[in-house]
C-alpha cells in the first residue's frame, strides 16, 4: 500500500494544487499514481464519463495523473443545498438528501469511502490523497472522514500544506501538529511553505525552530505564483474527457510551470517519496 | 496669565456646566467632554503627566496643556466645583496649585491600562476589534486612545497639528470618541515604495527610506524602541485604556527578537494581550494554539483571552471546540463573533484584491486601477446602490463610464507611465468632456500638462513628462519634501463645503480656475484645485473631498445616465456619520459575541 496524505493549516492552504502537482510529478516519472479524497463539501463537481459526480478537485487531479476521473476518486461529496439541506453523494451516485440535525448512516458511508480508497491502493502503484480544511477543527474532528478519519483508519503517513501569505505560518503548522491527536500525530512526517514571496533565507531559524521542535522535516518553499488555474465554475457544467476540450490541457500545462519553478526554488520532491515509503 | 485669571473668574461663576454643545469647537478633545474649564484653574501646574513645556517665541519656555484631558472630565471638574465653594476660592487663588492641585491630581490621575490585540494572521480582524472594544469602553464612559506602534499602509491621514499616520488609528480613535488622532497613536509608519523599501515616517515626518534588512537590523535597534516606549507613554498618561494592536502575527519566530510591532511593545507598555483569530479560513484553532505555543513563556502569560472572528453561520457550533481549546492552553475563548456586515473603510485594499467592481447600481463609476494607488479610502463614500464602481484596468472600462475617477498614487510617473502602456491614457483623452472626471492628489498632478521630475524623486529616472492635458497646469518634483496638511474649504462655483487632507510630494503651478476657496483659519486668500466646468474636468489634492456631500452631489449631478436608468440619489449624509453609525453597530455585534464578564476582568471595568 503506497499512499500519502496532503493536508492544510486551513481552505484554500493549497492543497488541491500540490496533491495535483505531487502527481503530476510522479506521473513525469512514469508511476500509476491516482488521486483520492475521501470527502468534499462543494457545489463545484464534476461529472465522469460513466455518469459519476465528484469534486472538480480530483478532477484536476487526475487530469495531472494522465487518468480519467472515476467515482472512486472522491467517494463522498457533500452539497449543500440552501436552507439546512444537503445532498451526500457517494460514489458519485446520490445517497441521502437530508436536513439539518437529521441522522444518517455514517458507518455506512465511511465504509464505502474507505472501501474506494482501498480498490484505488489495489488498483494503482500510488494513491496520493487530498485532505479537507484544516485535520484539527477541534469542534469537528471526532467526526471527521478526510483528514484525522482516513489517518487513522489506513495509516496514511501525511505532509501538511502551510500558506505563508497571511503571515502566522509557523503558529499555524505548529499549532496543526500539536493538536493532532496521539494515535496519529505520528503519521505526519513533513510541511510545505506555500505562496512565499521575496528571501526565502529570511525563514531559515523558522524553520529549523520547527524541525526541532516538531520532528518534522520542512519539504520546501514553493513560490508565490499566479499561474492561473481554469476556474472551476467554468468547468462545472461540463462533462469532459481528457484531450476533448483545452481548459484542462491549459491546467496541466501551467502545473508542469509550477513543478519546474517549485523545483529550481529547491523543493526537494523525492523528500515526499520516502514518505510514501514509509506508507508500504 | 492675566487674560486667564480673568476667564477663570467668569467659569467659576457659571458653575458645572457640564459639555458645552454649542460651543462652534466641541468636542475640541473627546465627545461629551466637559467644558466648565476651557481655561484651567490650576495653570500653570506644570505636571508633566499633564502638559509639556514648549519654547515660546522669544525662545523662552512656557507651559502648555493642550494635551491635558483630566480637567475635562467630569469627576474632576466635580471635586474642582466643590472644593472651590468650599474653600472659597477665586480665579488666581494660589490655594488651586498649593492645595487642591496636589490632593485632586492624587486623587484622580492615573496611569492608563494598556491592553494588546494581536492577531494570528493578517486580516485577524485586529483593528476593527480594537475600535470595537474602543467603542464599547468609550459607551461605559472611559477614555481610550488607540496605538499601533508600526503600520505598514499606503492609507494614511493627516492630523489637525499636520502628522501623517495611518487611517485606521484615525478611525479607531473615532470609535472612541476622539476629536483629533495624533501621532502617539502611530508612531511608525511604514509606506511601501516598492517591494523591499518603504519610506519611515516617525511621529507623523518623514524620517528615511530603508530596505527591509536595514530598518530590522539598523532603524529598530536603533530609534525604534525608544520611539514606542515614549508614545505610548505619553498616551498611558493621558488616557484610561490604550487599546493596542499589533502587526501581522506576533509568533514570526524567524523575526521575533526584531518584531517592535507585536509582543515587544506589549512588554514595552506592560500590556495584557487578546488574541484574535479569524475563523473563515479554517484552521483557527491550530492558528491559536501555535500562535500562543510558540512564545516565551514571558511573553504567553500576557494571553488574558482569545477571540474568535468571523464566523459564519451558526455561532454555537464554535463552542464546543472553544471549549476544548481553552483546556489545552488555559486561556479563556473570550468572544465568538459572527461575520458582521459593517461599512468602515478598509485598510488593506482587499476591495482591490481580485475584484473587478463594487455595487451594482445603474450608475458606472471608473476608478482607474493604479498598480501604486494610495490613500483609496477616497473611493469609501462612492460606494452605495445607485453605483457600481469599476475598477478600471483596461481601455474599455474606462469607455464604458459615466463618471471617472483617477485616484491618487505613491507614484505618480511610474503610474502616468503604466495607463499611457495599457491604453487607459488614450481612452481617457477620447472621454474628455464626456462624462464628469476628477483627479485627486496624483491623479490631478497627472491631468496636468506636464509632470517634471528633474531629480528623479518620483520615479528615480529625472525626466520631464507629459500628462493628460486636461489642465494647463505643470507640477514639478523640485525637492525631497513632503506637504502634509488639513483643508477645510468651500465650492467657489456654488458652494458647499468640503474637508480633507493633502499628502503629496511634488507641487504644481495651477493655470486654471481653481475649484475650492479654503476656510481654514488663516489662509482664507488661498485657492485649491482646478475646474474646466464646461468639459466636466475637476482636479484636487484633498484627500477626503467625496466624505461630506456637497462635492459628491456636484459630481454626481453631472452624471448623465445614458440608458441606465434613473438620476443617482446619492446619500445625502456625511460620510463621517455613516462610519460612526457603523461604528456602534460594530460594537453591538462585539457586545452580542463578547463574554462580557471575562472582558471587564480583563479591562478591569468595575460597573
Amino acid at each position: 500500500m503506497r499512499s500519502v496524505l496532503f493536508l492544510g493549516t486551513a481552505s484554500g492552504a493549497g492543497k488541491t494544487t500540490l496533491a495535483a502537482l505531487y502527481c503530476r510529478y510522479l506521473r513525469k516519472k512514469g508511476v500509476d499514481v491516482v488521486p483520492y479524497k475521501t470527502s468534499n463539501l462543494s457545489l463545484n463537481s464534476y461529472v465522469t464519463e460513466d455518469g459519476k459526480e465528484i469534486g472538480m478537485g480530483q478532477a484536476f487531479q487526475a487530469w495531472a495523473s494522465g487518468i480519467e476521473p472515476t467515482g472512486d476518486m472522491n467517494p463522498v461529496l457533500l452539497k449543500p443545498s440552501g436552507n439546512g439541506r444537503m445532498q451526500i453523494v457517494v460514489r458519485g451516485e446520490p445517497f441521502i438528501d437530508i436536513v439539518r440535525g437529521q441522522e444518517y448512516d455514517r458507518e455506512k458511508i465511511k465504509e464505502l469511502g474507505y472501501g474506494s480508497f482501498d480498490r484505488l491502493v489495489s488498483e494503482h502503484e500510488t494513491v496520493v490523497c487530498e485532505g479537507s480544511g484544516s485535520p484539527v477543527e477541534l469542534n469537528l474532528m471526532d467526526t471527521d472522514l478526510a483528514n484525522v478519519g482516513l489517518m487513522r483508519a489506513r495509516k496514511v503517513p501525511s505532509v501538511l500544506v502551510a500558506d505563508i501569505e497571511r503571515g502566522g505560518v509557523f503558529a499555524a503548522v505548529y499549532g496543526t501538529w500539536k493538536l493532532l491527536p496521539d494515535d496519529v500525530r505520528g503519521l505526519l512526517k513533513g510541511f510545505i511553505i506555500n505562496r512565499f514571496r521575496g528571501d526565502a533565507s529570511l525563514l531559515d531559524s523558522g524553520i529549523a525552530r520547527i524541525e526541532e521542535l516538531t520532528g518534522l522535516k520542512c519539504i520546501g518553499i514553493i513560490p508565490y505564483e499566479t499561474l492561473k488555474f481554469p476556474e472551476e465554475d467554468s468547468m462545472s457544467s461540463k462533462k469532459g474527457s481528457i484531450g476533448d476540450g483545452n481548459l484542462h490541457e491549459e491546467f496541466v500545462k501551467n502545473l508542469d510551470r509550477l513543478l519546474e519553478l517549485a523545483e529550481e526554488g529547491g523543493v526537494d520532491f523525492s523528500k515526499i517519496e520516502k514518505i510514501v515509503d514509509s506508507s508500504a | 496669565m492675566k487674560n486667564i485669571v480673568k476667564v477663570v473668574r467668569d467659569e467659576i461663576a457659571a458653575g458645572n456646566v457640564g459639555c458645552k454643545t454649542d460651543c462652534p469647537y466641541n468636542p475640541c478633545h473627546f465627545s461629551g467632554q466637559n467644558c466648565t474649564f476651557c481655561y484651567c484653574p490650576y495653570y500653570p501646574c506644570n505636571d508633566e503627566r499633564l502638559g509639556k513645556f514648549v519654547e515660546g517665541r522669544r525662545g523662552q519656555k512656557i507651559w502648555s496643556c493642550e494635551d491635558c484631558l483630566l480637567i475635562h472630565r467630569d469627576f474632576f471638574v466635580e471635586h474642582t466645583v466643590s472644593k472651590i465653594k468650599e474653600l472659597g476660592l477665586e480665579a488666581g487663588d494660589p490655594r488651586f496649585l498649593t492645595e487642591v492641585f496636589p490632593e485632586a491630581v492624587e486623587k484622580f490621575w492615573h496611569r492608563g491600562k494598556a491592553v494588546m490585540v494581536v492577531g494570528a494572521t493578517s486580516d485577524a480582524g485586529k483593528s476593527i476589534t480594537v475600535a470595537a472594544i474602543g467603542r464599547i469602553l468609550k459607551r461605559m464612559g472611559y477614555l481610550c486612545a488607540p496605538f499601533k506602534s508600526q503600520n505598514m499602509s499606503l492609507n494614511s491621514r493627516v492630523t489637525s497639528d499636520g502628522a501623517e499616520i495611518a487611517m485606521v488609528q484615525v478611525l479607531q480613535a473615532q470609535a472612541m470618541g476622539l476629536k483629533n488622532a495624533d501621532a502617539h497613536m502611530n508612531p511608525i509608519l511604514l509606506k511601501p515604495m516598492g517591494n523591499t523599501r518603504s519610506q519611515v515616517v516617525v511621529e507623523g515626518k518623514p524620517f528615511a527610506d530603508y530596505e527591509v534588512g536595514g530598518y530590522y537590523d539598523e532603524f529598530v535597534p536603533g530609534p525604534g524602541k525608544e520611539i514606542v516606549k515614549r508614545n505610548v507613554d505619553f498616551l498611558l498618561n493621558h488616557y484610561d485604556y490604550v487599546i493596542m494592536e499589533g502587526a501581522g502575527s506576533p509568533a514570526e519566530i524567524n523575526i521575533y527578537d526584531k518584531d517592535i510591532a507585536n509582543m515587544r511593545a506589549a512588554e514595552i507598555a506592560d500590556a495584557d494581550v487578546i488574541l484574535v483569530v479569524n475563523v473563515e479560513w479554517g484552521g483557527a484553532f491550530a492558528y491559536a494554539v501555535g500562535t500562543v505555543e510558540l512564545m516565551p513563556e514571558e511573553d504567553r502569560r500576557r494571553i488574558k483571552g482569545i477571540i474568535l472572528n468571523n464566523v459564519r453561520g451558526d455561532v454555537n457550533l464554535m463552542r464546543p471546540g472553544a471549549d476544548r481549546m481553552e483546556e489545552i492552553l488555559g486561556i479563556p475563548v473570550i468572544g465568538i463573533i459572527p461575520h458582521l456586515d459593517v461599512r468602515l473603510p478598509s485598510e488593506d485594499s482587499e476591495m482591490f484584491r481580485g475584484r473587478s467592481s463594487v455595487g451594482n447600481g445603474p450608475v458606472h463609476v471608473a476608478v482607474v486601477k493604479l498598480p501604486r494607488i494610495a490613500n483609496f479610502t477616497d473611493l469609501d463614500p462612492l460606494y452605495s446602490d445607485d453605483t457600481t464602481v469599476v475598477f478600471a484596468e483596461s481601455p474599455e472600462d474606462i469607455l464604458d463610464a459615466d463618471a471617472i475617477v483617477i485616484p491618487g498614487t505613491k507614484n505618480t510617473i511610474g503610474d502616468l507611465q503604466w495607463m499611457k502602456d495599457v491604453g487607459i491614457y488614450d481612452a481617457l483623452r477620447q472621454m474628455k468632456g464626456k462624462v464628469p472626471i476628477v483627479g485627486i492628489c496624483g491623479g490631478y498632478q497627472m491631468m496636468g500638462k506636464l509632470l517634471s521630475d528633474p531629480q528623479g524623486i518620483e520615479n528615480g529616472i529625472p525626466g520631464d513628462y507629459e500628462g493628460l492635458g486636461f489642465f494647463d497646469n505643470t507640477s514639478t518634483w523640485s525637492s525631497y519634501t513632503k506637504r502634509v496638511v488639513r483643508d477645510r474649504a468651500v465650492i467657489i462655483d456654488g458652494g458647499g463645503e468640503v474637508e480633507g487632507y493633502e499628502i503629496h510630494m511634488g507641487m504644481s503651478d495651477v493655470k486654471e480656475t481653481p475649484l475650492f476657496r479654503m476656510t481654514s483659519f488663516g489662509r482664507e486668500k488661498e485657492t485649491e484645485g482646478s475646474v474646466r466646468k464646461d468639459e466636466m474636468l475637476y482636479g484636487t489634492y484633498l484627500h477626503g473631498v467625496f466624505d461630506r456631500p456637497a462635492f459628491r452631489d456636484l459630481f454626481f449631478s453631472l452624471v448623465s445616465r445614458k440608458d441606465r436608468g434613473t438620476a443617482p440619489e446619492m446619500s445625502v449624509e456625511d460620510y463621517n456619520d455613516v462610519v460612526d453609525r457603523n461604528l456602534d453597530l460594530l460594537a453591538d455585534g462585539f457586545e452580542k459575541g463578547l463574554d462580557m464578564d471575562a472582558f471587564k476582568k480583563i479591562f478591569g471595568v468595575k460597573e
